[in-house]
């Protein structure tokens, strides 16, 4: 955490013209060729040529400085300004550059990694998240920095994953939101660990509330130009995660995807994007051969290095307790089976299956949420 | 009488119910059961139409009029009184119920009919469309015991206040199930109205079943009210001329959509978004959810269940093992096991060691509330007494009872925590 007690002056105005919320575009326009605090005097008084007719002239009140800056030191936030020391080199060659960053965490870790995008969708299913998970743990065991948006489902799971690599390569989180915004409290568990041992990004200022939608596709290009491999784990047929594939595709970024079955909506997307030529991906070695590939001889940053895989499974598999539990275990899979389909594939009464589950479940053996249960993935 | 038509003594003990039309006729007039209930009077006069109906209440001299005319020629004693038609009707036959054993496949969605049959349980069915929610709510009232005694009046009372028709000659005898439409309008759903009170569907639902489909779509503020009635088996309805308690004793069954999109029980397949989600799972509140004692995730059924799988077991043997698990609670001096109050489950619901064991683990997991565990004790005791399995609630039947309240996460999942 960056725990200092005020910001440099150039910060300060930098954070207050961030906080006028104009896009990104204009946001660059404001600050193109400006020293930071005539750019500000300049929107304050009508006279920027960016803002021709002064929209955001009654917004830019010298409260705002003083209210951004508290928010800032309050919440531990840093703020770096394109162009200028701290920025981080690797999103600054990009032409999509966020004029000015807001950071929690250390961002100086991420130009000395490399870095893989893993995204998906929120609403995954339990094999999408146990690969986001397996992904995210073995790329940060290999040294590579896992960037993701920190929404729930693939995108959590794939951080929690890189969290729990001791040691492990830096997590980095690029959010849509402030980062003193309120978030769920998973999240926001989830956001502090990042911050902990990487960094998180966003382009929002402190205070600024909710997120304007075309945030969530600026969050998804600024995930594409950090990243070089993006790994789409689980995605519906028109997913929020194609956005940032179409970024990373702009710009190069080689895309990979995890394939999954045919009958998955959830895999639909990625299905159809192996079928466009995208790397796919069974596991880290995938990924960390595609990372290699890319910044082979680029200086300053170590490739990756897979060590074996910890044992998976723990070896010696855990025995059903009796032999009703065993036939339930018997026709769980990794897919979930709603409850009527268990009962219906067992042919035993539902109490006996209901027991059997929750016995199951209390050893680890079968996990179930909503009515769907399956075998939980290692 | 006033004008000496008719003499005094001859309307004596005797009131008169009917709406006289212009040319001198009596027209019927909804409410006559409950209108004729009130009367201590030893003779009602009623349009004819209306006779059988009156008839129903028993205790009064019940005499059928077709005009004006036709009441005061019978008065003077110049003319008789319509016969009461001698009804040569056969046994009252109402339309079959749909039956249990139309339903293929799923067996947890007709274990969970049976289980709210017998205890009087709420019950709550999530799906994607197509899951067969509809089709499971609507064979419940052919679970339900028939209508007898003081239930069978008032359930004829209330529906012929509100002139709905009721089996003619006869009190009603089938569990009355009603289904309105989510479009309906608060008063619709629990009474009211301006000039005329009327029972609405919460009343018209007694001793029955109350069916809302698409229970997210319902007004929440509709929804809400019904929460007192839920609370007390009675609907007050104050207005500023009349205040009036309608019985409103019912078995609640809604279905709903688990998002927007309708796939979102499925891990994986839901395409809303989180925002739509969560104003979808907003719309009830979490005093209602509570109310449902068993909330059931259904699937759509397996497509070789469809196309013939073997038919389940008919109504008619749940329904008599529906019965007889009344008969026990009613043992217990409720009514059903649903109403068991709290003070009295650790009496009437006590709890095997691994019973306990099992629920502890789910407290101590935090996949349980401590105000579901209420519910899930009376819910594994009903399911106790459909097996009968005796007075101790066991594991097995905890663990069914969770099993049928699985639906929680599936809404729960949605709501911003």
């Amino acid at each position: 955490m960056t725990g200092s007690d005020t910001l440099t002056d150039d910060e300060r105005f930098a954070a207050a013209i961030a906080a006028l919320g104009a896009g990104p575009v204009r946001l660059r326009r404001f600050l193109d060729g400006y020293e930071l605090r005539d750019a500000w005097d300049a929107l304050a008084s009508g006279r920027h040529p960016a803002d021709p007719d002064g929209r955001y002239r009654s917004k830019a009140r010298p409260s705002l400085v003083d209210s951004v800056e508290k928010g800032c030191v309050r919440a531990g936030i840093g703020v770096r300004v394109l162009g200028r020391p701290g920025y981080p080199v690797s999103l600054a060659s990009d032409h999509e550059a966020p004029g000015v960053l807001f950071t929690l965490g250390d961002p100086s870790c991420i130009d000395t990694h490399p870095r893989v995008a893993v995204v998906g969708t929120r609403s995954a299913t339990p094999y999408g998240l146990g690969v986001a998970s397996e992904l995210g743990r073995g790329l940060a065991g290999a040294g590579v920095a896992v960037v993701s948006g920190l929404a729930p489902g693939v995108d959590s799971a794939g951080h929690a994953g890189a969290l729990a690599a001791i040691p492990g390569a830096p997590p980095v989180a690029v959010v849509g939101t402030a980062l003193d915004a309120p978030t769920r409290r998973a999240e926001g568990q989830l956001l502090g660990e990042i911050a902990g041992r990487g960094a998180v990004l966003s382009e929002r200022a402190p205070g600024s509330a909710g997120a304007p939608v075309w945030l969530f596709a600026v969050r998804s290009r600024m995930m594409a130009a950090l990243a070089h491999v993006v790994v789409v784990v689980e995605c519906h047929r028109k997913g929020g995660s194609l956005n940032t594939v179409k970024a990373a595709m702009d710009r190069g970024v080689t895309v990979a995807a995890v394939p999954g079955s045919v009958r998955s909506s959830a895999s639909a997307g990625c299905n159809a994007l192996l079928v466009d030529g995208a790397v796919p991906v069974r596991d880290v070695d995938d990924v960390v051969a595609a990372v290699e590939l890319t910044i082979s001889g680029r200086p300053g940053i170590v490739p990756p290095r897979t060590r074996m895989p910890s044992s998976p499974s723990g070896g010696a598999s855990v025995q059903a307790p009796d032999p009703i539990s065993a036939r339930t275990l018997q026709v769980l899979d990794q897919d979930p089976a709603s409850l009527d389909i268990i009962v219906r594939r067992c042919a035993l009464p539902l109490a006996d299956v209901a027991m059997a589950l929750e016995q199951l479940a209390s050893i680890g053996l079968a996990t179930g949420a909503g009515g769907w249960w399956s075998r939980p993935s290692r | 009488v006033a004008d000496d038509l008719i003499p005094a003594a001859a309307v004596r003990d005797t009131a008169f119910i009917g709406e006289l039309g212009l040319d001198g006729s009596l027209r019927p007039v909804p409410g006559v059961v409950p209108l004729v209930a009130a009367l201590t009077c030893r003779r009602v006069v009623v349009p004819a139409e209306c006779a059988a109906e009156a008839r129903l209440v028993g205790g009064h001299e019940i005499r059928g009029a077709a005009s004006l005319g036709h009441v005061v020629s019978a008065l003077q004693g110049r003319g008789g009184w319509a016969e009461p038609p001698s009804h040569v009707r056969g046994p009252t036959v109402s339309p079959p119920l749909p039956d249990l054993a139309e339903v293929r496949g799923q067996a947890v969605g007709r274990r969970a009919l049976e289980v709210a049959a017998a205890g009087g349980h709420h019950l709550l069915l999530v799906g994607p469309p197509g899951s067969g929610k509809t089709m499971l709510a609507t064979r419940l009232p052919g679970l339900l015991p028939p209508l007898f005694g003081d239930d069978a009046l008032e359930v004829t009372r209330v529906h012929s206040a509100a002139g709905i028709g009721l089996v003619p000659g006869s009190l009603a005898q089938d569990p009355p199930f009603r289904a309105p439409h989510h479009s309906c309008t608060e008063v619709s759903l629990v009474g009211g109205g301006t000039a005329w009170l009327r029972p609405g569907e919460v009343s018209l639902a007694h001793c029955g079943v109350l069916f809302l489909d698409e229970l997210g779509e319902f007004p929440a503020v509709a929804l809400d009210m019904l929460r007192q009635p839920l609370e007390e088996g009675v609907v007050r309805i104050r207005r500023a001329r009349r205040a009036i308690d309608l019985p409103a004793r019912f078995l609640l069954v809604g279905a709903m959509n688990p998002c927007p999109c309708g796939e979102g029980s499925l891990p994986g397949a839901c395409r809303c978004t989180d925002a739509a989600r969560a104003r979808y799972a907003r719309r009830l509140s979490a005093p209602l959810l509570d109310r449902f004692d068993l909330a059931l995730s259904l699937g759509r059924p397996d497509v070789d269940d469809l196309l013939g799988g073997p038919p389940g077991e008919s109504s008619s043997v749940v329904a008599e093992r529906v019965r007889f698990a009344r008969l026990i609670a009613g043992a217990r001096g409720v009514r059903c096991n649903a109403e068991i109050p709290p003070p009295l489950l650790d009496q009437w619901c006590p709890l095997s060691a691994d019973a306990a064991a099992l629920l502890e683990r789910r407290l101590r997991s935090g996949t349980l509330s401590a105000r579901g565990l209420h519910r899930i004790r009376r819910v594994a005791r009903t399911i106790g007494d459909l097996d009968d399995t005796g007075p101790v609630v066991g594991e097995r039947q905890v663990a069914e009872a969770l099993h049928l309240r699985n639906a929680g996460p599936v809404l729960s999942e949605a709501q911003p925590s």
